[in-house]
């Protein structure tokens, strides 16, 4: 067993004393799973939604719906994975009831908001408008396609924990991170060189 | 390999699921096509972006503490945006209560205390039946309109009764008398043979018209 797995293993048991704990009413346990899974629910739903109070409301109601039935949890899977299927569900619920999402939005607003980049050499212009087409680009997925991007590369899912989270075939999941990747490639082919020259740079230093 | 079969192989090579005799055909391909090499580039960098970018949002600071509140009251069949808004409008209304009370504004009997202004009274406390209703002066008039109805309304009944004791009395008779009476009356008139009553022998009931046989019974 390397180091990696001896820590999924330690993090898991962690998590299953913690579940066991918050089945009893212990308030700190319950602070510790939310404190635990917050971030990336609620950025997983804001990305979904992309409206903040919306995503609040909607990951409040995930972890609410998610307490009031954790005697129904089965330690044999991850609590995250139980907690975003519980989340995606009432995201679709929500999307359901409003109009489609136009994916017009302000990108450079939202970039100035604090989207800094981890890397120095994405900072220019010309990559700026790469990552808002791209993530304009996902915003004109479909939601299920939308879950299933965000979910391989934002948190890291397997695509037999996206079957789980979405309550899709494996082969349906696949087809959606397909479907998906393609249209990304139509999206940024059509963009200029130009805009191309710092992430070919990165892309040649980590080849 | 054909650059429609290495596009194919894509997805499947970033995923880790190619075999290494695949993936290494992809490789030389990618080596020798540049508009395959362009698109995997295409692949890879928007991989890198999805998985590095930083959300702009973040959960807001007192996220935790408000979902632990809702979960100690038990308020999860209320809507998020409600419980978000009871935390501002609870301590507002209550606020805005102590000052009105401070302010008088529950002193109706006094002038207010903001700058001086009179304040009416409200229709509750005049006793009004509704906003719109008359006045306590026009009240007044209407009560003393009514007593004054009422005591019209006495006289006429006191005057009634003396002028019926006045009146001489109609003598007690019984049926019989009334009939005599009546039948001295008709004297002469066609006999009322079909009345019935008339004939004080005959039983008094609703006349039988259509008395039901057995054999209609058995008809039926």
């Amino acid at each position: 067993m390397n180091v990696t797995e001896r820590e999924a293993t330690t993090s898991r048991e962690r998590e299953v004393q913690l579940i066991g704990r918050a089945r009893e009413g212990d308030r700190i346990a319950l602070r510790e799973l939310v404190d635990l899974h917050k971030d990336r629910l609620f950025a997983f739903i804001w990305r979904m939604v992309r409206d903040h109070h919306e995503a609040e409301d909607i990951c409040q109601d995930a972890f609410l719906k998610a307490f009031a039935s954790l005697d129904t949890f089965s330690c044999e899977y991850r609590f995250s994975t139980w907690l975003f299927t519980i989340g995606y569900r009432v995201c679709l619920n929500r999307l359901r009831r409003k109009r489609p999402f136009s994916g017009d939005l302000d990108f450079s607003a939202m970039a100035s908001e604090g989207g800094a980049s981890p890397s120095a050499t994405l900072e220019s212009e010309e990559a700026g408008r790469v990552r808002a087409s791209i993530w304009s680009a996902v915003d004109r997925l479909s939601p299920p396609q939308r879950a299933t991007i965000l979910l391989f590369y934002r948190n890291d899912f397997g695509c037999q924990e996206i079957a789980r989270v979405l309550q899709l075939p494996l082969a349906t999941v696949k087809s959606h991170l397909h479907r998906a990747r393609a249209r990304l490639r139509e999206l940024l082919e059509a963009l200029p060189d130009q805009d191309w020259s710092d992430f070919r740079n990165l892309s040649e230093r980590a080849g | 390999m054909r650059c429609d079969e290495a596009r194919q192989l894509f997805d499947s090579y970033l995923d880790g699921e190619l075999s290494p005799s695949l993936a290494t055909e992809l490789g030389v391909h990618r080596v020798r096509c540049a508009e395959c090499r362009r698109s995997f580039a295409l692949l890879e960098v928007s991989g890198h972006i999805l998985t590095s970018d930083r959300d702009p949002v973040t959960v807001p600071a007192d996220f935790s503490e408000r979902l632990l509140a809702c979960v100690e009251l038990g308020e999860h069949s209320w809507p998020a945006r409600v419980r978000r808004s009871l935390y501002f409008v609870g301590p507002l209304a209550a606020a805005a209560v102590i000052a009105m009370a401070f302010l008088g504004f529950f002193d109706r009997g006094r002038e207010s205390r903001v700058a001086g202004v009179k304040v009416e009274p409200t229709h509750a406390e005049t006793g009004a039946l509704r906003p719109n209703a008359p006045s306590a002066i026009d009240r007044e008039a209407a009560e003393r309109a009514i007593d004054q109805w009422i005591g019209q309304m006495q006289n006429t009944r006191a005057a009634r009764v003396q002028a019926d004791e006045s009146t001489p009395k109609a003598p007690d008779l019984t049926i019989l008398q009334i009939l005599e009476m009546l039948k001295d009356a008709n004297e002469g008139a066609p006999e009322l043979r079909h009345f019935p009553g008339a004939d004080l022998h005959e039983p008094f009931g609703p006349p039988d018209e259509h008395p039901v046989d057995d054999e209609d019974v058995e008809d039926l």
